[in-house]
Parts: structure tokens; sequence; C-alpha cells
């Protein structure tokens, strides 16, 4: 049962009634219990925000690190011990913001490590300030006149380099969510799964959503599956493109 | 054999004579030459783990995940790098991870004077990073010391559990002597906690019990874990309350100095008592107290403006006479200008 793999004795959990990491979580669960993946042979390294949190939440060792170092720290465990399945969780605000320069450099030296980042485009457990995620013109706490700037690129940092894996889904996207995981296992380098996930609370109220299910229906609605083959994903594609 | 030996030299020999497989860092004068070693140590031993790091605060989180993972894990740096490491040893400490930061100090704030000698770093090592913690923290004063505290550094990192400090400076670190280091005996202890993936552990900055779970508004065990720290951090350090006394009961004078500054005032010794702690953090107040008492003045030769005197100040409770040397220069002349004009008689 891939709920063996989930420390049921601290539920509920951290996160607010309909967050989506917990979506995320599940996912990445049934991942590894499909893979054979357990204490044993696997790692998970979470950063800080809501989504830090996760790793404490598996029965496989966990470290929840500083704010934006879950790469640094990943690359090392892996290097210095390379048969352990090493799983990066963490935030858009962790891996792009604070953690930026590590996710440039991590991604250029191309660590054999898998990265899910849940992508809530917002900071959330510090009350809803925009992030470098956050799409242009959104209000938030911190953005009252709407987010001044265009959001990071992910897909074309990721790109940027001579190879990569990078790869675009929604939490509510569960099979493709899933098969975007198990693929990052399996990419013997630098995989990294962009999850567009939902923060109700502190982000989705504020834009006008009543529910994180009206939340999830939007993600159905706007994100479409990309073409096979794509070599670039669009605004609103999930998918994977990669380049070994 | 006996050879000439660099003082960051011997740092990295004696890194290795502990078991250190894992160096991550960032290139900054003066200590360099450890990371230059490191790299060739990993393209010729594929059991040693090295990274260049893009920055000081990847290297040392990625020395905590090294040490997490298994492995022996050391940094080196400088001040300004040093200070951008903070965070993570304030991680290490909360965390309880065995690590060790080489801080080869040269003159700041900021970017200062990169290749001149300084001991300006006392108090960033003591108090840098947020929260109260107890680092144990080593300064030798010759390339043979280097040596034998690397290997200290490391046993006091396994058996605090904790992040210990390799303090040298510019002179020490560029220092050339003649030594043998395989002569030097000190006994490495091995890595005691069980690597990631053989557990259900979970490791968090978070204030947490002892089962690691996350406790961030609980006072009790919040308190519970500083006290267990310190304890544990001060029975550690009795096992290296290393220093170095020089009595002098024809003077009335202690001198206290540490590092490459001792080595300057060692010709005084005819004139004044001498103290040097070894072991800086925690301080040696025990063996400070026995060895001050026989005598009226006490005076802290350092260089920086006074961060040691003020930490002898308040554990002697008494007037203590601070001899700074500043600005990259250490040599005897100042060091007996500065004594005759805070003590008011030639010093020759």
């Amino acid at each position: 049962m891939f709920k063996d793999l989930l420390k049921l004795e601290l539920f509920p959990t951290t996160w607010c009634p309909g967050c989506g990491i917990g979506q995320l979580m599940i996912q990445l669960a049934m991942v590894m219990e499909e893979l054979g993946l357990d204490h044993t042979n696997c790692t998970i390294i979470s950063g800080v925000g809501c989504t830090g949190r996760l790793a404490g939440y598996f029965n496989v060792d966990g470290v929840y690190t500083l704010h934006g170092r879950t790469l640094p720290v990943a690359e090392a465990v892996k290097l210095v011990n390379p048969s352990l399945e090493v799983i990066v969780v963490s935030g858009d605000g962790d891996l792009a913001s604070i953690g930026g320069n590590h996710l440039l450099h991590c991604a250029r030296r191309n660590p054999n490590l898998t990265v899910l980042c849940n992508n809530n485009q917002v900071y959330g457990l510090t009350g809803g300030q925009a992030g470098p995620t956050t799409p242009r013109d959104t209000k938030t706490v911190s953005s009252p006149a709407g987010a001044p700037y265009d959001p990071v690129n992910l897909q074309n940092l990721m790109k940027a380099g001579a190879k990569y894996f990078y790869a675009k889904t929604t939490v509510y996207h569960q099979v493709h969510l899933r098969s975007c995981v198990r693929e990052a296992i399996a990419w013997p380098g630098f995989a990294f799964v962009d999850i567009t996930s939902q923060c109700i609370e502190n982000n989705g109220r504020r834009l006008g959503f009543n529910s994180a299910y009206e939340m999830l229906l939007h993600f159905r609605r706007t994100y479409k599956r990309a073409p096979e083959g794509a070599e670039t994903l669009g605004p609103y594609e999930i998918g994977i493109v990669r380049k070994g | 054999m006996k050879r000439l030996v660099q003082g960051n030299e011997a740092v990295f020999l004696g890194a290795i004579r502990a078991g250190a497989d894992f160096f991550a860092g960032y290139p900054i004068s003066p200590s360099s030459e450890i990371l230059v070693l490191a790299a060739e140590q990993a393209a010729k031993d594929p059991g040693f783990r090295f990274i260049q790091s893009e920055d000081e605060i990847s290297a040392a989180n990625a020395i905590i995940g090294a040490s997490l993972a298994g492995a022996k894990s050391f940094t080196a740096t400088s001040g300004p790098g040093f200070t951008l490491m903070q965070e993570a040893i304030g991680y290490a400490h909360q965390v309880e991870v065995p690590a060790v930061f080489v801080n080869v100090q040269r003159v700041g704030p900021a970017t200062g004077m990169p290749t001149m000698p300084a001991q300006q770093d006392v108090m960033q090592i003591k108090y840098g990073t947020s929260g109260d913690y107890y680092p144990l923290v080593f300064y030798p004063n010759s390339v043979e010391e280097c040596y034998r505290y690397a290997i200290t550094a490391f046993n006091a990192a396994e058996e605090s559990l904790s992040p210990v400090i390799l303090l040298s400076d510019a002179f020490v670190g560029h220092l050339n002597e003649v030594v043998d280091v395989d002569a030097i005996e000190v006994e490495a202890i091995p890595r005691g906690r069980p690597s990631l993936g053989t557990g259900k552990r979970f490791f968090t900055g978070l204030t947490h019990d002892e089962e690691g779970h996350p406790r961030t508004a609980d006072a009790a065990v919040y308190r519970e874990w500083l006290s267990r720290i310190r304890t544990q951090h001060e029975k550690v350090a009795v096992h290296y309350s290393d220093f170095e006394f020089k009595e002098n009961p024809s003077s009335d004078t202690l001198l206290i100095s540490f590092g490459i500054v001792s080595r300057v005032v060692a010709p005084l010794a005819s004139q004044f008592a001498l103290f040097r702690p070894i072991r800086i953090f925690p301080m040696l107040s025990h063996e400070i107290h026995e060895c001050a008492q026989s005598y009226d003045k006490i005076v802290v030769i350092e260089a920086n403006d006074g961060q040691y005197a003020w930490l002898v100040e308040r554990e002697l409770k008494r007037d203590i006479v601070h001899v700074p040397l500043l600005g990259g220069r250490i040599n005897l002349d100042l060091v007996k200008n500065g004594l005759s004009e805070k003590l008011r008689r030639e010093v020759v």
C-alpha cells in the first residue's frame, strides 16, 4: 500500500484543507510504491515553506533544509551515496527565488536528482506575498497594484543547459503528474518537474476562487496536453521536454 | 618524512588523516589552497568527493548534506565567505550535523584586505548565526598544529555532533615550516550516526523533539533541547581543553594571545607570563582563572580591536588591557609599542 510510505500517525497534516501539496504527496507515494522506493533506497530533501514540510510525512529519511538550500544538500547526498534515490520536493519560492542561484548551477552540473516543484505561484506560508512565479499583474499582499514583473521562465531556465529534463504538469492531472514523476526519476540527470498547484487560503480566494475545487477545475479548463514531440511547452501546456 | 609544509596544506592533510572524504568550497583568499588540494585529491582518489560550489552558501549546505549522507565533510573559507555560511552553521547546530568549517581569517569587514592576516572573526564565530549555540573552536599557531587540530576538529565534531570551527589566519595559513606529519599521532574517531537511506528519520531546522517532529511553539521542548546541546558540548569540550601557559614569577603581567600573534609574542617570555588558548571556544574559563590569579595585570594582544579581550574581561571580571594589532601588520615591534603605551613603561 502506498499509504505505508506515509507517517499516517502524524495526520492531519500541517497544510490547510484544500491545499495542493497533499495531492502531490499522495501521487509521489504512489509512484514510490510502484518503483519499490522506500527507506532503504530513497531519501526526500525538502526546503522551507509549506512544501518543505512534506519530507516529514514520509517513512523515509527526510531532510528539511534551510530556505532555498535543498539543491546543495541533495547534490552532496547523491554524490556521497550514488545508489540512493534522492528526491527534492520544494516550492517555487524556495527553488526559483531564494534558491535561484543553486538551481542555475545545480542544473548545469547535472547531478542525477529528481526535483518536484510545487508551484502555487505565491508565498503561502508567510501569508500570500508575490513570488518569482506570480503572473504579472496578480494582486497579492505584497503587490497590491498587481505583480509588477513577468514571472521567471522555469522552462527556459532549464533548457539553457546542454542536457535537460523539464516537465510541466498540475495536481489536477494526476495520471500525467505520476507519469512525469516516474520519468523524472528514470532520467539519468537533473530532472525538474514544474507542478502547478493551488493555494486556496492565501492566494486563490484573493484571485476570486471560492474553493480549492474551483481552482482544480480551472487547471482542468486551462491546461492542455502539449502535442506529441513538442520541443517547447506553451504557457498552458503540460508535457515533458528533454535532451540527453 | 620531514619536509616543508604550508599551514593550509597541513589543514588539508590533517583532514585526510581524520578520514575526510568530502569537500565543497568556493575560492577565497587566503584559504584557496585547501580547495585546490581537495580538487587534486578528488582527481586521484575516487573515494574523495569534491564540489566547487557556486557560492559559500551552497558549499556550507553541501557539507551538511554530505555529512548526513555519511561522509566526513569540510569546507574552507575566509571572513566574507564565513559570513555567508552563518545560516548553515546555525542549521548544523539545530540538526546536530558534524562537519568542519575552516576559516582562514583576513582583514575585514567586507572584502577588506584579502591577503592580510587578522583575527577579526572571533565574535562572528561565537555569535554569528541566529539563536543560542555553543560552538567548539580551535586555533592552531603552527603548521604542525594545523595538522593536529584539523584531526581534532573532526573528532570534536563527531563527538559533539556539531559543526566545529578550525580558525586560522592568512599568516598561519601561508606559513611554511618543516614538519613530519606522518610522525604526528592523533587518533581519528569514526563516523557514528547511520547515513541517510537507513531509517525513517526527519532532520529539520525547526525546533523539534527527540523524534525529530517539529515543535515550533513549545517553550519546554526548546529549553530541553538547548540545555541538552549545551551539556553535550561542554562535556565534549572538556576532552579538548588545550592551552599553553608559560608562567613567569618575576612578572606581574600575563599576556594572552592566540594564533599567529602568540608566535610573535613568544620572545617576550622572559619579561611576561604568557597564556595561549588553543580551544578558543567554549572559553577555557577555569584555566584562564587559574593562570590569571597570580598576575596583577592581564593584557590581551590580538589582531582585532579587542574582541577576545572583551570576553576575557567578562570572564575574569577584572580590568583588562588590550593591545590591538590592526590592518594586517603583525610584528614584535608593534606589540612592544602597544605594550609600552598601554602599560606606561618601556617594553624592550
